[in-house]
């Protein structure tokens, strides 16, 4: 059962970093021109993906929430005793950053959800790149994590 | 539809007393996973590593909301500082950097 939880939290994280990640582009370098594969990538109605990005954030975090005891009582002990203490740190920050991106849903959804008033341009493109980070560096360690004995040869 | 110019203040707000939560281990609750248990509260190990993170994740939600509450007076005649919601969670950020910093001196 775990296995299949796992699993389907990495699938969703895919799914979310592909949204977050198209809007991110499309907010903080937009094209007008969709004459090619990049500009039409950057020209994208970015708005459109606010509320599933949000929805795969909850259940993305949920569902590592869900499954969290198991690296807190067997993956964690085994990589303290196999001194990979970055590794370690890694994940604990991960949980600290997803915590953290949590707390910016409601003002991610305002950004795009309502017209632009002074200073939320910016707060719009930030909001987006901060949570798009989050996303990528929640992807890429718990990937490694997830692999790590055939990374490291353990 | 006003309470909408509290998100910026809710987004500062969590971020800090999160990072608050994880220093001083305010967990709103315990959970030993090693024997399936919740406990009210931060609480020492029992029998395997505790878990304080939902604790801190409920402990920040209630915090961001009551300041969110306290804060609406003030920022609903005001123009929404929507910079509190991203600068503060980056500040945050390099803070949690900087506090485990030890896992990757080794």
């Amino acid at each position: 059962m775990i296995m299949y939880l796992i699993l389907l939290h990495g699938l969703l994280a895919v799914v979310l970093l592909g949204g977050i990640t198209h809007q991110a582009v499309a907010v903080a370098w937009p094209s007008r021109s969709k004459s090619g594969i990049a500009n039409s990538y950057r020209a994208t109605n970015s708005s459109v993906y606010t509320n599933a990005n949000i929805v795969l954030y909850l259940a993305t975090a949920i569902l590592g929430g869900i499954i969290y005891p198991v690296y807190r009582v067997g993956v964690r002990s085994f990589l303290e005793n196999a001194r990979l203490f970055a590794a370690t740190g890694s994940f604990e920050l991960k949980e600290q950053f997803v915590a953290v991106g949590v707390g910016m849903l409601p003002l991610y959804w305002l950004l795009w959800n309502r017209p632009l008033e002074d200073g939320a341009k910016p707060a719009r493109i930030a909001v987006t790149l901060i949570l798009c980070a989050i996303t990528w560096y929640g992807f890429l360690v718990g990937h490694v994590l997830n692999n790590i004995r055939g990374l490291f040869g353990l | 539809m006003k309470m909408e110019k509290t998100f910026p203040v809710f987004a500062a707000s969590f971020a800090i007393i999160y990072e608050l939560a994880v220093y001083f281990n305010w967990a709103l609750f315990t959970y030993h996973p090693k024997i399936n248990e919740w406990q009210f509260l931060a609480q020492p190990a029992k029998n395997g590593p505790p878990m304080y993170w939902y604790g801190w994740l409920v402990t920040s939600l209630l915090g961001a909301i009551a300041v969110s509450l306290v804060s609406y007076p003030i920022v609903r005649r005001a123009s929404t500082q929507f910079w509190l919601g991203w600068v503060v969670p980056i500040v945050v950020g390099v803070i949690f950097l900087y506090l485990f910093r030890s896992f990757f001196l080794h």
